[in-house]
């Protein structure tokens, strides 16, 4: 399966969702749990099934407010097609 | 170091079965129905191991559903924070009890499959079963829950592992879990019948990373190399006492599924002491934490924070000590013993084995 489209709107995958470890936030899955922190989490906590892929990266270059949006573009897609190769995230 | 808090716990809530697979991993000293523990004390351990820091909660047996009160344990396992999978035959499942359970708070399903192919799966099951899990697949899949289907494998069947993808395929799960056999209890006693020949499980490597990546983002397979054809052992539990405890159906817990056969051990039961006691502080959970007790090759092996000297249970199993290395690993002096098993296989051999019962 190719990575998400602008118009993709992704999400935690069914049976998948946060937990938390400690005061560590964590999404847990079948098999385990994977520990998300900075970038990454914030990605994630943006899918939430509403957004497109767009809207998130717009968020994050404003968030993010020198980085370059079509590198956004290109880092957010990669990070979601691997989750999604995990089943932990769809779009 | 200080001491982490356990991620998962087995819970093995019955040993009764209407399956009777020759590649069981139940003990062969079996616990009766009316010595399981209760549900309040089931309610009561989730609560605990919520509180201890356990995230998932693996329903397990014996066949899980044989428990009448399923949905009260998943209720409560839900309510205490838990994630909960659900690891079982499906026999006992249709529309209706799987859609209570999944009202409850079930997070995932984990179904078994024998087989392909109805006759030999109905064989190596020791009941009519194949049928019904086809049926209760379609099910599954109307229902939003994750669903993983689990391949056991072994020298009966891996001649058509190509065969076994794609039918598992046809069911659509999110993932599929290939498991090769692990020889504890019933399985070791049908060891000689089920372990595979090296070619078989060459084969059966080649044929699944072909399919990881045909069916890459529709269907994750997950296939380890069984710990007989592997150079080390496997981290067994991710170390004794480090992440994971499982508890038996008559409340004691134990450290590995098969730490019941170490003789001189005493395991503490959850209707005497507190999760928290026993993962901290009881002697069990205690006695091959760390690497004071390695032998060599252990001791000096570079790989003794990986690995941590393998299974405790399979080192007794086939060595008679403990506290040997595991003879898997092919640095142990007792590696023949694995080597001579993978030779016991002669494919064409007449098949010979024996059923797990139930619990009396």
């Amino acid at each position: 399966m190719p990575g998400p489209l602008s118009s993709s709107q992704p999400r935690l995958a069914t049976g998948c969702r946060w937990g938390n470890e400690g005061e560590e936030r964590v999404v847990l899955f079948p098999e385990g749990m994977i520990r998300v922190q900075g970038t990454g989490q914030t990605i994630l906590e943006l899918c939430d099934g509403q957004r497109t892929l767009e809207d998130i990266v717009g968020e994050l270059a404003v968030r993010f407010n020198k980085a370059d949006a079509a590198k956004i573009r290109e880092d957010v897609g990669s990070f979601l097609e691997s989750l999604q190769q995990k089943r932990v995230v769809d779009y | 170091m200080s001491l982490p808090n356990p991620l998962a716990l087995i819970a093995e809530v019955t040993h009764r079965c209407p399956l009777h697979c020759v590649y069981c991993s139940n003990p062969l000293q079996m616990t009766a129905a009316s010595a399981e523990l209760s549900t309040e004390d089931w309610l009561r351990v989730f609560q605990e191991a919520r509180s201890l820091g356990v995230l998932h909660l693996h329903l397990t047996g014996g066949e899980p559903l044989a428990r009448a009160d399923l949905q009260s344990l998943v209720e409560g396992a839900h309510v205490a924070g838990l994630y909960i999978n659900l690891i079982t035959s499906g026999i006992g499942l249709a529309e209706a009890r799987l859609s209570d359970l999944i009202n409850a708070g079930l997070d995932h399903i984990q179904l078994s499959f024998q087989d392909s192919r109805a006759e030999p799966a109905n064989w190596i099951a020791g009941a009519k079963a194949h049928a019904h899990k086809i049926a209760l697949s379609e099910t599954i899949r109307r229902f939003r829950i994750a669903f993983t289907v689990n391949l056991v494998v072994h020298r009966q069947n891996l001649d058509h592992i190509e065969e076994m993808i794609a039918f598992t395929e046809s069911l659509k799960p999110d993932r599929l879990e290939i498991a090769h056999a692990q020889y504890y209890g019933w399985a070791l006693k049908n060891r000689d019948t089920l372990m595979p020949t090296r070619p078989q499980l060459e084969n059966c490597m080649r044929v699944v990373e072909a399919a990881q990546r045909r069916l890459a983002g529709q269907m994750k397979i997950d296939c380890v190399v069984p710990d007989y054809y592997a150079r080390y052992p496997k981290a067994c539990m991710g170390g004794w006492g480090q992440r994971l405890l499982l508890i038996a159906p008559s409340g004691k817990v134990l450290p590995c599924h098969a730490a019941e056969v170490i003789p001189g051990m005493t395991f503490a039961n959850v209707r005497e002491n507190s999760l928290e006691w026993i993962w901290k502080q009881s002697p069990a959970f205690e006695k091959f934490r760390g690497e004071e007790w390695m032998p060599e090759p252990c001791r000096s092996c570079d790989r003794r924070t990986e690995d941590f000297g393998g299974c405790r249970c399979q080192a007794f199993l086939l060595t008679g000590d403990a506290t040997a290395t595991d003879p898997v690993c092919t640095l142990a002096s007792t590696h023949h013993l694995v080597e001579s098993a993978q030779q016991m296989t002669e494919p064409g051999a007449a098949v010979n084995w024996s059923y797990r019962p139930n619990p009396s």
